[in-house]
């Protein structure tokens, strides 16, 4: 299990993360990190404890052990919105997008907890163009397939200007294209903006394409860590998901 | 999860809750002596009511875990049942079987129909239905049979129901017990140990605890849910008829009142029992019972105190809910996609709207329209006060909009905070009717809003409405019939500075004109940053956290907007009235009826408020139509009919129209304006997606076929001998071959 350090300090670390749901220890001791300018993969079986690490890290979910820190900042004791407000947002594996409001307002709802005057349209209609909403922007986000509410999902997280993004299962409901497009998107933000993006993904292709670094979670461990060509090659995670040992 | 032992919170509560009854049992002392037997009597009839409470309240629970629903209606059917009961074995006109009979075949056959009935043409269709459907529907049920038996059964007559053995009994000291609750005991301790055994030994009640749990799971291993759920609503009606037929002698006989004792009294001890746990929901109708009879024998809390007695079910509920854990909210519900979708209204059509209906009401009331056959002529008083009463009543209807039609907060006291409104005007204003106050109660009203907020800000769905169900009634039965609130006093007639609106047309001109500006207001809020953020609060509040949205403090704001809009409105409605009659306008079914319509019309729309004038509207037509004769038979329609079973009615129809008619009108409507593009685009988009149907929002179109599930199998190798579970890791994870 190595821990490799691509480029100076990580933005996002939460460390030595344990969730006790009952009897079932969601989480035990993880430990993950997150650099600007990387896109960081989560990989893992289902029920590994994938969306609870996310769920810890915004704040929805409160750790036994450890702590989050943000930008250096130790972040465990505060609520889902004051962490928003530091620069985290987020995705949700379970479509989360404000069904009510067309997809424009969506982003501008997000846009608008940042700026005020006209800055927050401007911002809206931005993201909508570069995410490729532009043509529904008008259109109630209930009434859009859901491939497509995804999409107004990573246009709202765009616009709160995070310093981490955090998406689960982006690329499900998508078509191919539509996957491919979020990619491109996501390398050029990253690239762009200095962006720190996490993200939990089952399209193993995607994430061997868009991921410089991974992590890979089996029943609540971190298991391994690397570069794709890594955890590939790691026996471990072979066997965690062949199901033949751990 | 579930947090085990005891939290700091609920000791907290239990000491507060004990502390309470101390002092107002120190202050309330009514100086009887406590003797053994005294206390021996007061115990057993307290257990006997309460016993009563435990059975109906059982009902509610069964038919909540099995179904999903909680059922508003569960008095109702009791109500129902016992008015049957006494037509069959009471009347003394009527056929006079022999009670026992009528109780069998009421409690039997009568009831489990109903409930079975209801379950096939309404309750299977709300399985799915958003939280505000269900409970609009099950309250629009609740006011459908309470009207129904009413009607029936005409005030006009006193009625009552006897005690079994004609209330012989036998005595302690010198106190006596009747027989009949002593039997009320018996027979709630048999239906308790008949329903553990339903539930733990026999087939069908094994299925019936499952089916709380995994709908889907359960229905895989060979229970029929359909069957469940007939039979969930057959018991609990069984239990709702039997309570309320028992209970019917111990009350005064009325159904607004029969249906006030068993409904808020079940509700509330099943809270107790977190709508799921048998043994504490009965702990908890016997302890409402318990203390209702004790309040009665020891406490005299006088004059200034009228409804105590009534008060004691809603305290426990507020207690109750804001104490207990809320473990698993929403039991047995499937979680859907299909949240009331909603069409903002541009400022522009907003603006037209106000202004539009000003001149309309200007030019129906000063009666320029001449139809030709018929000249309606100027509205004379009856219609003014008509108009005046339907205005007032939309006024406060429009207070909901933003709290529960974009917030999403359910809140079942829309007039507990207008009459906070007028309770402040009146001190305030006093006999000057100084319009200038009216909004500083607007400003007053919203510090008690932002209070109720803070209460509520960590409930959601379902016991948010139980909340603002139990603030409704404490405001109704504890302070507002203080005499010191509103004394007998008739409220003066608003003026700004000399001009007064004395009489009844300037008011109604006046009332028209608030609303429009209320009205148009709202539209402009809605689309701005403060409208955008509740409504995305009411679809996601997790998301709304996570762009950063303080969901406490938004609450707050949002609460405080609304009792804002209801405080000043309730000045209106205090003056439109003259004086408050403390003890019947603040009813439930008064607070019940504004919500039901506003629900049926569509909460979300300022303009489904113009909708709460339907009653009044249907009157005056009615009226109009029986001056200008030979309409009897549309006359009776119009008045006997619509205008009672209306409101219950429409909201039942929510079933099938579930976002509200207004919402519906508009949005066939909308379509047809040249500049809405944008609502062409949606319809084609709905029309298209109502082709293809999504699984379980995963963006498939079709479920895998098992050819496709036996490729998948071949192309992971998956053998045969594999456990199911690694089998099914899997299925799951094609991406395998790739690593």
């Amino acid at each position: 299990m190595s821990e490799i350090d691509p480029s100076g300090a990580a933005v996002l670390e939460a460390e030595d993360i344990t969730v006790q749901f009952g009897g079932l220890r969601a989480l035990s001791h993880a430990t993950i990190t997150a650099h600007s300018g990387v896109i960081t993969g989560l990989i893992g079986p289902n029920g590994a404890g994938k969306t609870t690490l996310f769920n810890v890290i915004t704040g929805h979910q409160n750790t036994v052990t450890g702590a989050v820190r943000l930008g250096g900042r130790d972040v465990t004791r505060l609520g889902v919105h004051r962490r928003a407000r530091k620069g985290l947002s987020r995705t949700f594996q379970k479509l989360e997008a404000f069904n009510s409001l067309s997809a424009r307002d969506n982003v501008l709802v997000a846009a608008e907890m940042y700026g005020a005057g006209t800055g927050p349209a401007r911002l809206a209609d931005d993201i909508l163009e570069r995410v490729g909403l532009a043509d529904v922007a008008d259109i109630t986000v209930g009434t859009l397939p859901t491939g497509t509410a995804r999409l107004v999902e990573l246009a709202r997280a765009l616009a709160v200007r995070p310093r981490v993004l955090l998406l689960d299962e982006a690329s499900s409901g998508l078509t191919e294209e539509e996957t491919a497009a979020v990619g491109d998107l996501l390398i050029q933000l990253v690239a762009e903006d200095d962006l720190a993006v996490l993200l939990v993904e089952h399209d193993m292709s995607f994430v061997m394409n868009t991921c410089s670094q991974i992590h890979v979670l089996d029943f609540g461990q971190m298991i391994a860590a690397g570069s794709p060509e890594e955890v590939q090659g790691n026996e471990t995670v072979r066997a965690a998901y062949l199901g033949t040992g751990s | 999860m579930r947090t085990s032992g005891l939290r700091p919170s609920l000791i907290f509560a239990i000491l507060a809750s004990l502390g309470f009854l101390v002092v107002v049992s120190w202050q309330s002392w009514a100086g009887n002596t406590v003797t053994l037997d005294s206390l021996l009597v007061a115990t057993i009839a307290g257990l006997s009511v309460g016993s009563l409470y435990a059975i109906s309240a059982t009902g509610l629970v069964v038919v909540y875990t099995t179904t999903g629903t909680f059922n508003f209606a569960h008095g109702g059917i009791g109500v129902f049942s016992a008015f049957l009961y006494w037509e069959l074995a009471e009347n003394k006109d009527g056929i006079g079987l022999p009670r026992l009979f009528a109780l069998i075949l009421v409690v039997l056959v009568v009831a489990p129909a109903i409930g079975v009935f209801l379950d096939l043409i309404l309750m299977r269709r709300l399985r799915t239905a958003d939280l505000v459907v269900q409970l609009m529907v099950t309250v629009g049920l609740m006011v459908f049979l309470l009207t129904l038996t009413g009607q029936l059964w005409q005030a006009d007559q006193a009625r009552s129901v006897g005690f079994f053995w004609e209330g012989q009994g036998f005595f302690i000291g010198e106190f006596k017990v009747t027989w009949h609750r002593y039997m009320v005991i018996v027979v709630a301790a048999a239906i308790a140990l008949l329903l553990r055994l339903l539930l733990y030994r026999t087939r069908i009640g094994v299925a019936m605890r499952a089916v709380v749990d995994n709908r889907e799971l359960t229905a895989l291993n060979g229970a029929r849910p359909g069957m469940l759920s007939s039979f969930a609503w057959a018991l609990g009606s069984s239990l709702a008829a039997l309570a309320g037929i028992l209970i019917a002698p111990e009350v005064q006989f009325s159904p607004a009142n029969l249906n006030d004792v068993m409904l808020i009294a079940a509700i509330a001890a099943a809270a107790l029992g977190q709508l799921r746990s048998l043994p504490l929901t009965v702990v908890g109708g016997l302890l409402i019972g318990l203390l209702q009879q004790h309040n009665a024998q020891w406490l005299s809390h006088g004059a200034d105190w009228p409804f105590t007695r009534l008060a004691i079910a809603p305290i426990v509920l507020f207690l109750v809910v804001l104490a207990l854990p809320q473990a698993r909210l929403e039991v047995g519900r499937v979680a859907t996609n299909l949240r009331p979708v909603e069409r903002t209204t541009n400022w522009a059509e907003g603006a037209f709207g106000s202004v539009a209906l000003i001149v309309v009401a200007i030019v129906l009331a000063n009666g320029w329209l001449d139809f030709g056959v018929w000249d309606p002529g100027p509205w004379n008083q009856i219609a003014l006060n008509n108009g005046i009463a339907a205005m007032v009543i939309a006024l406060i209807g429009l207070s909901l909009v933003p709290l529960t039609g974009w917030a999403g907060q359910i809140n079942f006291a829309p007039l507990a905070f207008a009459g906070f409104g007028a309770f402040l005007f009146l001190k305030l204003a006093g006999e000057s009717g100084n319009a200038l106050w009216i909004p500083v109660v607007g400003l007053l009203c919203a510090p008690l809003g932002a209070i109720v907020a803070l209460f509520a800000a960590r409930l959601s769905g379902l016991y948010l409405a139980l909340l603002s169900l139990a603030f409704a009634l404490l405001m109704a039965k504890l302070v507002y019939p203080h005499p010191k609130i509103f004394p007998t006093h008739t409220f003066a007639d608003l003026s700004v500075g000399s001009y007064t609106l004395d009489s009844r047309y300037r008011f109604f001109l006046a009332l028209i004109i608030v609303f429009a500006v209320m009205m148009f207001a709202l539209v402009l809020l809605r689309r701005s940053r403060f409208g955008r953020r509740w409504v995305a609060m009411q679809d996601s509040q997790a998301a709304a956290a996570t762009i950063g949205v303080n969901v406490i403090l938004t609450k707050v704001i949002v609460y405080a907007t609304s009792a804002a809009l209801a405080g000043m409105a309730g000045v209106f409605w205090a003056i439109s009235k003259n004086s408050i009659d403390s003890g019947r306008d603040f009813e439930l079914l008064a607070n019940f009826e504004i919500v039901l319509l506003m629900a049926a019309a569509g909460l979300a729309m300022p303009a489904a408020a113009l909708f709460l004038s339907f009653r009044f509207v249907i009157e005056a037509l009615g009226g109009r139509l029986d001056e200008a004769g030979s309409f009897g038979p549309l006359v009776w329609f119009l008045d006997s009919f619509l205008a009672k079973f209306g409101p219950g009615l429409l909201a039942i129809g929510m079933v099938v129209n579930q976002r509200g008619a207004v919402f519906e009108m508009g949005k066939g409507f909308a379509p047809l304006l040249p500049w809405r593009r944008d609502a062409r685009r949606e319809l084609a988009l709905e029309r298209e997606r109502g082709r293809v149907r999504e699984i379980g929002g995963l963006g498939l179109t079709e479920p895998f076929t098992g050819e496709a599930l036996l490729e998948i199998d071949h192309e992971l190798g998956v053998v045969d001998d594999i456990t199911p579970a690694e089998g099914y890791r899997h299925a799951v994870h094609p991406e395998v071959a790739d690593v």
